[in-house]
Parts: C-alpha cells; structure tokens; sequence
C-alpha cells in the first residue's frame, strides 16, 4: 500500500514540477516569474521530503534544509533587484 | 501510524496541486501570491510532517526545522515580491480591482526602504 502511495506520489510532484517549469517559461511580469522560481522550489522540497518518507534517511531533509535556506535568499535577491536594480 | 503518513501525503498532494493550478489561473501577480505563498508552502509543508513521522529522531529536528522555516519565511517572500510589483507599476487585472495602497506606506520605487 505504502509503496503505491509512494510510487504515484512522486509521478504526480515530477507532473507538478514540469508544470512549475512552465510557469517559469510562460511570457508574464518579472514579479509572475519570481513567484513561479518560489513555486518550482517549492514542490523541489515537498519530493525530497517524500524520498525521505519512503528510504527513512535524514540526506534528503538536509538537502531540502540547504534548499529552502538558498531559494528565501534567491528570492529576496530577486524581488529586490526587480524593484531597486541591485539586491541589496 | 503509516494510514497517517499517507493521509499527509495525499492532503499535501491536493493542496499543492491546487496552489499550483492557482499559480496558473489567476489573472496578474498580487492575485497568484495568494496561491503561491499559502497552498503550496503549506502542502510542502504536510509532506515534511510525514517525513517527520515516518523517519527517526534526527530525522524529525531537521524536517521540523525546514517546516518551521517553510512557515516564517514563505509570508516574507510573497510580501517582499507584492512589494516589489506594486513599486514598478506591475497592473492588477480582474474585475475586483481595489488598491487602496498608499504611496507614502511603501515608497515611491527608487527611495531604499
């Protein structure tokens, strides 16, 4: 049962991150395409938290940890950039 | 303890799915913040309390932690982005238009604040 769930799980988020992908190319504002940058990573996280579910191994929290810290920073960056034409 | 685990996962599935479908729907930039920042942190977030539950003790400080995190900052980001589309002019679309902002609040783009 767990691994069905598991299996269909990550089909589904690999389906949402090529979705997140087409946000990022799809023609929109800066400010649009900042947010679907935030979204792509997003879902990155929530499929390295299921490999952690089903192998039961802390590397892939540590990744999602560096990722979340790294994509807070990016988009900071990014916004600030957008809006004052330099990050900080 | 694992029918939970996969409850989780399918709550946090939905969730996301539906900020994602959110993202692609709405009409301009204020308006997709709100499915961005809320549904698809918090369904990001369901998945990291199952992986809290389901891994050891180590496991679960750093996946609370990365909850945690996912919490304090997703609100920060969108406002930062809402702040930054605003001061360039980024248009509101829709039918619903109310913007009540006031210059003086966020700054003419250009003034650091």
């Amino acid at each position: 049962m767990h691994a069905l769930v598991f299996d269909l799980s990550v089909l589904w988020l690999a389906g949402l991150l090529g979705a997140s992908v087409g946000l990022v190319a799809r023609r929109g504002t800066p400010a649009e395409r900042i947010l679907a940058l935030d979204t792509l990573v997003l879902v990155l996280i929530g499929l390295l938290a299921m490999f952690a579910v089903d192998r039961r191994e802390g590397y892939y929290l540590d990744a999602a940890l560096v990722l979340a810290l790294v994509a807070f920073v990016a988009t900071l960056a990014a916004a600030r950039y957008y809006d004052e034409g330099r990050p900080f | 303890m694992l029918v939970l685990v996969d409850a989780l996962i399918a709550v946090g599935l939905v969730v996301m799915t539906l900020g994602v479908l959110g993202v692609y729907r709405m009409p301009d930039a204020y308006t997709k913040l709100h499915a961005q920042s809320k549904a698809v942190a918090l369904g990001a977030v369901c998945l990291l309390v199952a992986a809290v539950l389901r891994g050891e003790a180590t496991n679960a400080l750093v996946g609370l932690l990365v909850g945690g995190f996912l919490l304090l900052t997703a609100p920060v980001a969108a406002h930062v982005i809402a702040r930054s589309a605003w001061r360039q002019g980024e248009p509101m679309r829709g039918e619903t238009v109310i913007d009540e902002t006031d210059s003086r609040e966020l700054g003419e783009p250009g003034d650091d604040r």
